[in-house]
């Protein structure tokens, strides 16, 4: 029988190998993307010159007015009839055009940072948490407090009908009892029963004191109310009905949506953030509750429960960085979006307010004056608008090849 | 099947429902007072009660729970809401602040304008992007997919505002080619049949009326078509190239047939699902996109009209074309997903 001497087998540690992470991965395959690497390119070109410029090139658009140098074509060098050099000409206010397209760029980053970052948080959170309660069971405390809020929000009609506040914590009360006295001996039918009747008590009897009309009505949702509070309702209702809120939202056309909102909240770049953010919405919540029902199913988040991690812990250590992928993908992408919605909302004149620096109120504004063929004063916003979209898309394109090859749309 | 569009379209109540009330609620974010709004800054304190009264604006937003309280049922119903959907339930949009006309009677003038331009937009982009899509497909990684993969990318990042107004500038003012806006020159009449003048002009044998309407047609549905003619053929081609790996697709090149048999026959068939998806929810992005196009190209459709109220704090329009264009994009959404489950056998629905 030979002998094995440890010296003469051939060491193979795995340990030794250069370690790299996966996101330094996927760095690199995004750096070895070229059409990437242009889009990653034309972003830090748009931020830098965006950010530098915004605090160390001071602008105000309210003085900068000057009627002598109204329409100048572009010009590179200084002559007798063009006193100043305009790279990109100058518009109908003798406004240099480079100046007000540079700085346009910081009101463009913003509306495109802020209102992703709405839609992220709202629209990310939400999604999060539907995914993971429909497909994770709920613990206790997490069902009392989805009990408890669910019996608050649905006593509240009652409760404003009969104008009596407390009756809301009423209904709350019942929803917890309803957790506590999960385990009821008597049957489905009986349960529902007796929640019925409790309910119906609760609305009716505190409905009474303020007149028998109001006992009745109330007394007749309180009904309703204790039928739902005795249902053995977990995380599948709470993503039922956030789901169906964001088909509400989803079921308008983007655009359509936030050029209503504005058109009803008033113009201003703010309230285009806004609308744009909440139009957003429904797109990270579907995303990331898809993306948690995926991973959800994996063996180390079974692992994770089987070993009794909190849902808290789970939650974040094990789903989230798991579903960064596709999200940095999307908010790269809602990014180029959001530019493009603000800029259109700019050109309606329902985004930011003249003299503002903004790309699509630039273009709005030098719309009325086509006809001049001054096409300097819509070539040179128009394609600041494109390019920076299309680099923020070029960008979360190679950013999802990068991050999930296997995932290609 | 049947249960499964029965339960698809019942499931559109409570969105329909969710719809008329954010629309609802629109108006409540406007500041100030609608009846003033609607009289005018200098109306008496009398007109203004007298509107209020008439439109219900005096009435609670949703339930009367005083009314209750005095014992009065009906009152309690008696809200701008329920007026507001008992109104929509009888195809009643209310008046235009200032022309004091019903919004319907304008929207099925407007209507076929935006049609028509939308019908185009989608013609165009499917006859573009369709081809595009599947040739890119299958010369994977060749020269023609890489211009439809960067080509793709700049027609979704394409403002269209901005390219409508380039368009202009090139084919209108230098090279004075087309015309700058409107539908129909002044002086040339089409008789209306359908009021989509291509078609009626085609239909009535007018040819002079035709080509004067393709030449007005031509820019704003041009422009308008760009993003969705990206995204198809994107999508067409990502949903080929899923296709063309499957082992089928193998066996058939193996069997030997023609590639133009493979890739018709065996691969789009099945690659079509996904795309008609995103052919339903471009129809409402047309629809919603006019507003930016029509107003470039002064269109006389919805979408101008829709430009023109929301400057002109005519809210009653603004509401009523919202409605429409979101219950349209609702139905052209359940149209899609119904054609899915009769298109497609795999998917079981209970």
């Amino acid at each position: 029988m030979a002998e094995i001497n440890p010296q003469d087998t051939e060491i193979v540690d795995f340990a030794i190998r250069e370690h790299r992470s996966l996101w330094l991965d996927a760095w690199r395959r995004l750096i070895a993307n070229k059409i990437a690497m242009l889009g990653l390119f034309v972003v830090a070109l748009f931020i830098l010159t965006a950010s530098l410029s915004h605090f160390f090139w001071k602008y105000d658009p309210k003085s900068d007015l000057d009627y002598s140098s109204k329409l100048f074509a572009p010009n590179l060098v200084v002559t007798e009839d063009a006193p100043a050099v305009h790279i990109f000409g100058t518009d109908k206010l003798g406004r240099d055009i480079f100046r007000r397209v540079v700085h346009g760029g910081w009101n463009s980053l913003r509306v495109g940072l802020v209102s992703v970052s709405i839609s992220l948080a709202i629209g990310g959170l939400m999604g999060l948490l539907a995914g993971f309660f429909e497909s994770i069971d709920m613990n206790f405390w997490e069902r009392v407090t989805l009990m408890g809020l669910l019996g608050l929000g649905l006593g509240s009609l009652s409760a404003w009908i009969a104008a009596q506040f407390f009756q809301i914590f009423l209904f709350s009360g019942l929803g917890i009892f309803s957790v506590v006295f999960q385990r009821w001996k008597a049957g489905k039918k009986v349960r529902i029963l007796a929640f019925a009747v409790m309910g119906m008590l609760l609305g009716g009897v505190s409905g009474l004191l303020v007149g028998p009309l109001v006992g009745l009505v109330c007394g007749f949702l309180g009904l309703g109310v204790g039928m739902i509070l005795a249902r053995p309702l977990g995380g599948k209702l709470f993503s039922d009905v956030t789901m169906r809120i964001m088909d509400v939202i989803l079921s308008f056309p983007s655009y359509l949506l936030a050029i209503a909102i504005v058109a009803f909240l008033g113009p201003g770049l703010e309230k285009g953030m806004i609308a744009i953010g909440v139009v957003g919405i429904p797109v990270y919540a579907r995303l990331a509750r898809s993306a948690v029902l995926s991973v959800s199913q994996k063996e180390y988040v079974l692992a994770a429960q089987a070993v009794g991690e909190s849902h808290g812990r789970i939650l974040f250590k094990h789903i989230v960085p798991n579903i960064l992928s596709p999200i940095i993908v999307q908010s790269t992408m809602g990014l180029a979006n959001a530019i493009l919605s603000a800029a259109a909302l700019g050109f309606l004149g329902l985004g930011a307010i003249p003299p503002e620096p903004e790309w699509g109120a630039m273009l709005g504004d030098s719309y009325k004056y086509l006809s001049s063929g001054a096409w300097w004063a819509v070539l040179f916003p128009g394609l600041a608008i494109m390019l920076s979209v299309l680099g923020f898309n070029l960008l979360g394109d190679g950013l999802r090849d990068a991050l999930d090859p296997k995932m290609r749309i | 099947m049947g249960r499964y569009i029965l339960r698809r379209l019942i499931s559109v109540i409570p969105t329909l429902i969710g719809v008329t009330l954010i629309i609802f609620l629109f108006q409540r974010l406007i500041p100030g007072d609608p009846a003033v709004a609607m009289l005018g800054e200098h109306a008496t304190q009398e007109n203004v009660e007298r509107i209020r009264e008439q439109f219900g604006l005096n009435r609670p937003a949703f339930l009367d729970r005083e009314a209750l309280a005095d014992g009065d049922l009906t009152g309690f119903f008696d809200s701008q809401y329920i007026r507001y959907a008992n109104r929509l339930l009888h195809f009643d949009l209310g008046n235009s602040i200032h022309r004091r006309i019903p919004v319907v009677e304008t929207l099925s003038e407007r209507f076929p304008a935006t049609l028509e331009l939308a019908t185009l937009s989608l013609l165009i982009s499917l006859l573009i992007g369709l081809p595009v899509g599947i040739a890119s497909a299958a010369r994977r990684n060749s020269a023609l997919d890489g211009v439809t993969m960067v080509g793709s990318l700049i027609g979704v990042s394409m403002p269209i505002f901005w390219l409508g107004i380039m368009e202009i500038m090139l084919f209108s003012v230098f090279l004075n080619w087309l015309p700058s806006g409107g539908r129909l020159s002044t002086g040339i009449v089409i008789t209306p049949i359908t009021h989509l003048l291509l078609l009626d002009s085609l239909l009535t044998g007018n040819i002079p009326g035709f080509v004067d309407a393709l030449k007005h047609i031509a820019m704003p549905a041009i422009a308008l078509a760009t993003i969705p003619t990206a995204i198809i053929a994107r999508m067409t081609r990502s949903s080929m190239l899923d296709v063309l790996q499957e082992d089928y697709i193998r066996t058939a090149t193996a069997k030997g047939l023609a590639e133009r048999v493979v890739l018709f026959r065996h691969a789009l068939k099945n690659a079509f699902l996904p795309v008609i998806t995103i052919i339903g929810i471009q129809a409402g992005t047309l629809l919603a996109g006019a507003v930016l196009t029509e107003t470039i190209f002064s269109w006389p459709g919805i979408g101008k009209w829709v430009y023109d109220s929301i400057l002109g704090r005519d809210y009653p329009i603004v509401q009523g074309v919202t409605l429409l264009i979101a219950i349209i994009f609702l139905l052209v959404n359940l149209i899609v997903d119904i054609s899915y489950a009769i298109l497609d056998p795999r998917i079981s629905y209970d």
